[in-house]
């Protein structure tokens, strides 16, 4: 039993991590909490099922092969960063250097106009996601292992090895760096500090649109509202890693997963939640600023 | 004045022309509430379609005691609190009577609020007995209640199944929790003990972590009280997970969605639910004007939102009267002729026969078990 609620609490932590990155970079960014981050995972989903039915209905490629998932998800990760970044244009841009309630509030906006825009246009009821992975798996001695498991993990791990390249060894990666520890200064030495916030969107919203597909797969299951208690679980993951810290999202969502499948398992399912939320607040009072996250004192 | 000042009240005025709707002198308001949006859309989208068909029939005829009857919609987002802020507001609107609210933990809350305005309210769908327990005079339920439901689920268990290993969670609502004890203490008299009990939460995702734990007592049957979106997740991540238990839940399941979302997962689950509306003669105009009108099936309580309105409108016809007391006591010693056959309400307000039939899901259907 340890094993199972092991595998299911690091399937459902990396799929955390893969959302609180999007919270994380846009926070250490421009000190905002984009609270429309889940909305952008929730239209991932959508248009993951939205390319599956065009492929099926057009007869061009399978809708179980390999190529058609791969499609979903290229579709997915371009639409959802195509949103992120106009996010960024239309809602925050025109309010930076307001007070830092303002875009907050916008972003609250965009997240209410999303989700009622999908329940308009798509309908309020569930919609079924395919399984493109139904019925593999491998059985351990006293777990079960399943090959969409396998493949959450994989991916997540996959997209995250490329964040740290992406941060650590491109120019971008660089400015982006520079932006986030100072953006006057980084203004100052030449670098597009307009363009950098536009490429941390992209990225955080493509990371959550292929969170909205594998988790669309995991459940079997969408809704126009998932995007909200997501939002929520993995807003706590990026605080209890250190928000701002890219390495501190991951592990915040990783121990997330873990505390909840954990404490479902062996002492209440019904305070599943209490018990992440508890750990947070105990991190919160002996590390205020998160598990990863630097010493403000220091800072200043 | 600068022309953005001008563009401003021009806007204004167009949006309080366009907006604005011009109340109807002297209409018949009817409260109709539910979860109208938010992820308990769906459920909404049943008493209003119901309710729907039924007011145009009326105005059709004529309206009601001469005047036109129109509907005051209460969206309660099955959010107990909101469900309070719409009671209160039909109330001072002087709704003449209310069909609603869809959940539980919404009808019961609100229901003291029209008692204290003597409004009368007929809840399609809720079925925790605590509704009509409380001995308040405007209640009626047009549906079931959850301890006959309760009872005829373990009866099932019991005897037809011959199982005695039951695992039973809930998802911590009045309707869920309630369905689940009445089931538990149906159970116990059986001399049943649960091998596992406990809740889940409505909206999460995942229940791999609850189910592996109840994996490990080896339940034969896995009673559930909830709805269908929780439902769905349950039997399709019960057996991925491999566990072999018969699934059994409520009237809260009986979707159609429960079978296309969860697909083979779903076959062989049981559901408790009233008999088969298609086989009623009376449903079928109302099932046919749905289909005409929406384009959809009737969904579970559609055609009881239709019925709940219907006698809620007759009453006043009959009594002549927007008086809740007059109307409670028509509707309590009339026998009403309903596109549900023959419903006549108890001294409480729950209906006197509510006949409890188990459903099973075979090849994609659910089907009435004999």
């Amino acid at each position: 039993m340890l094993l199972q609620q092991l595998i299911n609490g690091l399937t459902l932590g990396s799929v955390y991590a893969l959302i609180a990155l999007g919270y994380t970079m846009v926070y250490g960014i421009i000190e905002l909490i984009n609270f429309a981050h889940g909305e952008i995972y929730m239209l991932g989903a959508y248009m993951g099922i939205v390319t599956f039915g065009l492929l099926s209905t057009l007869h061009l490629i399978s809708p179980d092969s390999v190529v058609a998932l791969l499609l979903m998800m290229v579709v997915a990760m371009l639409f959802c960063g195509a949103c992120g970044v106009t996010m960024e244009r239309v809602a925050y841009r025109p309010l930076r250097g307001a007070s830092r309630l303002s875009p907050l509030i916008s972003a609250l906006g965009v997240s209410i106009f999303l989700q009622n825009f999908v329940m308009l246009a798509q309908g309020p009821r569930d919609k079924g996601f395919p399984n493109l992975f139904a019925g593999g798996g491998i059985d351990l001695p006293g777990a079960r292992i399943s090959a969409i498991q396998i493949f959450i993990m994989a991916t997540s791990v996959m997209m995250m090895i490329g964040l740290q390249l992406l941060v650590h060894r491109t120019k971008i990666g660089k400015a982006m760096r520079a932006t986030a520890q100072d953006m006057q200064m980084a203004c100052m030495v030449g670098i597009n500090v307009d363009r950098v916030i536009s490429v941390t969107f992209l990225v955080g919203s493509i990371l959550a649109g292929v969170a909205g597909i594998l988790v669309g797969m995991y459940y079997g299951l969408i809704n126009f509202f998932i995007g909200y208690i997501a939002g929520i679980k993995a807003f706590t993951a990026a605080v209890l890693g250190g928000i701002g810290k890219i390495q501190g999202a991951m592990l915040g969502g990783l121990l997330l997963g873990l505390i909840e499948s954990l404490g479902a398992g062996y002492i209440s399912s019904e305070y599943k939640d209490v018990f992440a939320f508890a750990i947070l607040i105990v991190v919160l009072i002996f590390r205020p600023s998160g598990l990863l996250g630097e010493d403000i004192s220091k800072r200043v | 004045m600068r022309w953005s000042q001008v563009w401003f009240l021009i806007a204004g005025v167009v949006i309080v022309l366009g907006t604005g709707k011009v109340p109807e002198a002297d209409a018949m308001k009817l409260g109709v509430a539910g979860p109208l949006t938010g992820d308990q859309g769906a459920f909404g989208q049943e008493i209003k379609n119901g309710t729907l068909i039924a007011v145009e029939e009326w105005n059709a005829k004529g309206g009601l005691l001469g005047k036109k009857i129109e509907i005051v919609w209460g969206d309660d987002q099955h959010d107990p609190k909101q469900a309070v802020a719409v009671a209160n507001k039909f109330v001072n609107e002087g709704v003449v009577g209310v069909i609603g609210h869809f959940n539980s933990s919404c009808s019961i809350p609100a229901s003291t609020i029209y008692h204290d305005g003597k409004v009368i309210q007929i809840t399609p769908a809720s079925t925790n007995p605590q509704f009509t327990e409380r001995g308040l005079w405007n209640v009626f339920r047009a549906c079931g209640r959850d301890d006959q439901q309760g009872s005829v689920a373990a009866a099932f268990i019991v005897k037809k199944l011959r199982k005695s290993r039951v695992a039973v969670l809930h998802d911590k609502t009045t309707y869920g929790q309630g369905l689940a004890d009445e089931t538990v203490k149906a159970l116990e008299r059986t001399k049943v003990k649960p091998v596992y009990y406990g809740g889940i939460t409505q909206g999460d995702k995942d229940y791999r972590p609850v189910l592996t734990a109840v994996k490990q007592k080896n339940p034969e049957v896995l009673f559930y009280g909830g709805i269908h979106p929780e439902a769905i997740l349950l039997t399709k991540q019960m057996r991925e997970l491999g566990m072999k238990a018969a699934f059994v839940s409520g009237d809260g399941v009986w979707q159609k969605e429960y079978i296309e979302i969860a697909g083979k997962a779903a076959e062989g689950a049981f559901v408790t639910f009233t008999p088969d509306q298609m086989k009623i003669k009376e449903a079928h105009g109302v099932i046919r004007r749905h289909k005409e009108k929406f384009g959809s099936d009737v969904g579970a309580y559609t055609v009881y939102s239709y019925v709940a309105a219907n006698i809620l409108l007759d009453a006043i016809a009959a009594t002549k009267s927007t008086e809740g007391t007059k109307i409670a006591d028509h509707i309590r010693k009339t026998k009403w002729n309903t596109a549900l056959g023959t419903i006549q309400f108890d001294k409480k307000g729950d209906v006197l026969v509510s006949p409890y039939v188990v459903w099973e899901v075979r090849d994609g259907k659910f089907v009435e078990l004999p």
